[in-house]
């Protein structure tokens, strides 16, 4: 039977909104998918230990293909050189929070032989990844935090094999105690009602991951969605419908968006303004002391990430076996005790106790949605009509270093982003030479009756820049802080610094560093999101991000569409 | 040819190969038919198999047992359903976990081949039932949806109950008793496998069915048509559904998941030899359910002498014993290994009616429809 086939998405469940809106979010989703196989590809990220694994990789390609040829042509010794050459390696796509298994991962080795190289992803670009084949090239297996979503893609059917449940943890809320004590809850019997009925009443922030980047952001649109409109089995359509002015409302208390959960947590620690965080009991328990955080699992429920160590079909013999003895060995009770102990997600095997700190009070498992046309329609719900909108200040460089490719890869990098703006956002491109070239800065927001007319003129403003100057990174960012502030509203804001070189003209880093201080502490909320490019200077512009609270980028080995893109996360 | 001349290196690194998958208990790796080793001491056999029974087939001690027998075993595995898909040159036998895609696999092979397969063989079966935390099949048994034993960690699930409860659309609210537990909430269902992909799936709306059709075995479309809304709400207010029956398991195991999951009697059974301990596990064997028969299709001579072996071989049926599985004929094997766990299993089956599986064909329309995705006209 061929299960891709007989899984479309149903016609008859299709999203209610716009079916040009529906479309958009796939198209997103692939390009999030292509930027970030550039960039890996191109050796950003955990540099150092990925060119190892990609080095690894083909070492083994090469032995394997001399392996496959040698049965042919007579000279069987490289084969079974081939077989030596494994060393029990797995490349391993997986969730950004199962960092904290790398102790147990060691052990594992020790015990099982199989070395296990983990490369972070998102859940959903993972997913892309898997369902265009570029995950078939460079893994074996896929470690996330779920398979749900992966689920419900036919694409993806025939491209998994195996999946074994490692290990539990429900996505929960980190309140501060507090703020538990303002609100008179008991920690134990809190609802997502309540929660909702105290962000309405202005009594209530959180922080919490973008959902279409993050599987525990995803978790907890799912989870609140159906806790607001009073589901009682999968969430459809109607229920989404039904919830969403309540949910509106909901989101108005969102006050940080991260494309990670790691940096959100970081995020969350500078701010003191922000109540709560919303994250994986694990990732709350681990990250803050219990007289930081208090952790609510709602009673009227959640959904919980089982962590399902998952080998692609494409994996050699060789492969798959690592892979069990490794997942046999992780399921053992020493293994399971450990990870429980030193993670605190929730074992799944019989007989073993959680770790102390975990509560046992059962909650209501919520369904996932069963169908796709359903979840990427509550995707798009939540980026397009429930979150706040974002306003984004892009300082771009145009220096006279920019001309040639540089300047055409911005143009093009600018292009494939602009089909990335979401409704109701407001776009600004702010180019600099010597100073900002104020004639050539332009502000579009994306209305949702009509979004074409903004992303086209988006797209004809970059495709007019033209580069000339010097580089004045300091004096723009002020210019840009200046600009948000003339127009303060409720949104998502955020200033993108692309630059490929370092500052020549304006102020000293000084200057600006004295500017963003006496800045009214609202604004100096305000992250700068810096991309390494060309020849940036790395101190220079993680500097910027570090005083701001932003993150800096690397698109120097990479794409800067991939930069851009990952960024949107955070926006 | 020449892959011919270069047989003995060809049957070296096959040995290689199956080393490893045996050790696995994973196979991907085909070579053509005809080059088997022919002598008398090793039979190395090939097969594809249901992934539940991996776990038996790597198990060292049943490479052993066989081995002193004279068998080398290779094992793919493949969903149930996916089998009929797959060539069957090169195989000795498939051994899927049911019966129907059983017969589909034969019909196939005589078809392909004029082959007079010889009958196919079960040599263990297990049971479908209902893992449930204590507190819910408290709530189950005061509502009359279910009646549990003196220990209360065993009991019988009504299936017209809770066939007419899911008809209802009942919530776990309803019920009385459930009020001061968080978890009871919702709909009330049984979380089982995707039935388009995974068997144990398939035979819960078999099932299901059977009940709702007044003990009859659907046989034909009509009667799909007359159950199929019934069992689209069981399917549907589950939501994304798992492909295999491990994980719900490990799930409700880990206190995450639904409180009432579909399993094989097998993996209750698996850990209770295990010794491991059971928390607040109930188990409940619906009064009307389906045994998953694993059958295996000898597709050659091997392939068949290996299936009598699994059947008779007293040392094989031990061990599939430890595995969880019922072997068929004589039950004293079973009740004796479980003798200390009747506070879980019900050994004898007793008051368990078994619904017969309707054909492979039918089963697909079934699923399908449930899924909302078959022939609506």
């Amino acid at each position: 039977m061929n299960r891709a086939a007989t899984r479309p998405a149903d016609p008859r469940t299709a999203p209610r909104t716009t079916p040009g809106a529906a479309r958009r979010v796939t198209a997103r989703m692939r390009r999030t998918a292509a930027g970030t196989v550039a960039r890996l590809a191109g050796g950003r990220g955990r540099s150092g230990a990925s060119r190892a694994a990609r080095g690894a990789t083909a070492a083994l390609a090469l032995a394997l293909l001399a392996g496959a040829c040698s049965g042919v042509d007579g000279t069987d010794r490289p084969d079974e050189h081939g077989m030596e050459f494994v060393p029990g390696t797995l490349r391993v796509l997986a969730s950004s929070e199962l960092a904290d298994m790398e102790p147990v991962l060691d052990t594992a080795r020790r015990e099982t032989g199989v070395t296990v190289r983990l490369t972070y992803t998102g859940t959903l670009d993972a997913v892309e990844r898997i369902a265009s084949g570029e995950a078939d090239k460079g893994y074996d297996a896929i470690w996330l935090s779920s398979n749900d979503y992966l689920r419900l893609r036919p694409d993806t059917a025939k491209k998994i094999t195996g999946e074994t449940p490692i290990m539990t943890s429900p996505v929960a809320l980190g309140v501060r105690p507090a703020t538990v004590a303002r609100l008179g809850w008991d920690p134990a019997k809190v609802t997502w009602s309540q929660l909702h009925r105290a962000v309405a009443d202005g009594r209530l922030t959180y922080g919490m991951t973008d959902p279409k980047r993050s599987n525990s952001g995803f978790s907890a649109l799912v989870s609140v969605s159906s806790g607001l409109s009073g589901a009682q089995s999968a969430l459809t359509q109607a229920d989404v419908h039904r919830a969403t002015p309540k949910l509106k409302e909901f989101f108005t208390g969102q006050k940080l968006t991260s494309g990670s959960s790691g940096w959100l947590a970081t995020a969350y620690g500078r701010r003191s303004d922000v109540d709560a965080l919303v994250n994986y009991e694990s990732v709350l328990l681990s990250s803050f002391p219990s007289e930081r955080l208090t952790v609510i699992r709602p009673t009227d429920g959640v959904v919980t990430a089982d962590y399902p160590f998952t080998l692609l079909a494409s994996a050699r013999p060789e492969a798959k076996d690592a892979a069990r003895r490794l997942t046999n060995y992780l399921r053992t009770p020493a293994a399971q005790d450990r990870i429980t102990k030193s993670t605190l997600r929730r074992p799944v095997v019989a007989g073993v106790r959680p770790a102390a700190a975990l509560a046992q009070d059962q909650r209501r498992e919520l369904p996932f949605p069963g169908s796709r046309a359903v979840a990427d329609g509550l995707l798009d719900a939540y980026d397009n009509t429930l979150r706040r909108p974002s306003r984004t200040v892009y300082v771009l460089d145009t220096s006279g270093s920019m001309s040639g490719d540089r300047l055409d890869r911005l143009k093009s990098a600018l292009a494939e982003l602009t089909g990335d703006f979401r409704d109701r956002e407001e776009v600004t491109l702010m180019p600099f030479g010597s100073a900002v070239k104020q004639n050539e800065v332009r502000t579009h927001t994306v209305d949702p009756d009509s979004p074409k007319a903004a992303l086209d003129a988006i797209r004809s403003d970059a495709r007019g820049l033209t580069a000339s100057g010097g580089t004045a990174i300091y004096s723009s960012l002020q210019e840009a802080y200046r600009f948000l502030g003339r127009a303060p509203g409720d949104t998502f804001t955020s200033v993108v610094l692309m630059t490929d070189g370092e500052n020549t003209d304006g102020d000293p880093a000084s200057a600006f560093d004295a500017f963003y201080r006496s800045l009214p502490a609202e604004q100096r909320r305000t992250p700068v999101f810096p991309i390494l490019f060309g020849d940036s200077d790395r101190g220079e512009l993680d500097h910027i991000a570090n005083l701001t609270g932003g993150q800096l980028f690397d698109a120097t080995k990479g794409s800067l569409d991939g930069a851009f893109e990952e960024i949107r996360g955070y926006q | 040819m020449g892959f011919r001349e270069h047989a003995a290196r060809v049957r070296r690194i096959l040995g290689i190969v199956l080393a490893v998958l045996l050790l696995g208990g994973v196979a991907a790796v085909l070579v053509a038919g005809g080059d088997k080793d022919k002598g008398t001491a090793t039979k190395t056999v090939r097969g594809v198999i249901g992934s539940e029974k991996a776990e038996f087939f790597a198990d060292p001690q049943v490479v052993k047992a066989l081995a002193d027998k004279g068998f080398t075993v290779g094992i793919e595995t493949s969903g149930s359903w996916d089998m009929e898909e797959l060539p069957l040159d090169g195989y000795d036998f498939a051994f899927p976990s049911s019966k129907g895609p059983a017969d589909e696999l034969r019909a196939k092979a005589q078809k392909a081949k004029g082959k007079a397969t010889t009958a196919p063989l079960r040599p263990f079966y297990s049971p479908l039932v209902v893992v449930a935390h204590s507190a819910a099949a408290r709530v189950l048994a005061d509502n009359g949806l279910a009646t549990l034993g003196p220990r209360g960690t065993s009991g019988s699930l009504k299936m017209d109950a809770y066939l007419a409860a899911a008809r209802a659309d009942r919530t776990w609210q309803q019920l009385k008793g459930s009020s001061g537990h968080a978890e009871l909430s919702g709909t009330l269902f049984i979380t089982s496998t995707d039935p388009v992909a995974s068997n144990s799936g398939a035979l819960y709306l078999a099932a299901a069915s059977y009940v709702a059709d007044g003990g009859r075995v659907a046989g034909d479309k009509a009667a799909v048509t007359r159950t199929a809304p019934l069992l689209q709400k069981l399917v549907r207010v589950q939501g994304a559904q798992q492909s295999g029956s491990d994980a719900p398991f490990r799930d409700f195991i880990s206190g995450v998941g639904n409180p009432l999951v579909l399993v094989y009697e097998s993996q209750v059974a698996a850990q209770l030899l295990a010794g491991h301990p059971m928390g607040d596990l109930v188990v409940l064997y619906p009064d009307t359910t389906v045994n998953s028969d694993h059958t295996l299709v000898p597709l050659t001579e091997n392939g068949r002498a290996l299936g009598e072996l699994l059947s008779t071989d007293p040392e094989l049926r031990k061990l599939a014993v430890r595995h969880g599985f019922r072997p068929q004929g004589a039950a004293s094997e079973f009740t004796t290994a479980t003798n200390s766990h009747t506070a879980y299993l019900n050994q004898t089956l007793s008051g368990v009616r078994q619904a017969p599986v309707p054909t492979s064909a039918v089963l697909h329309e079934m699923a399908l429809r449930a899924r909302d995705q078959g022939d609506t006209a």
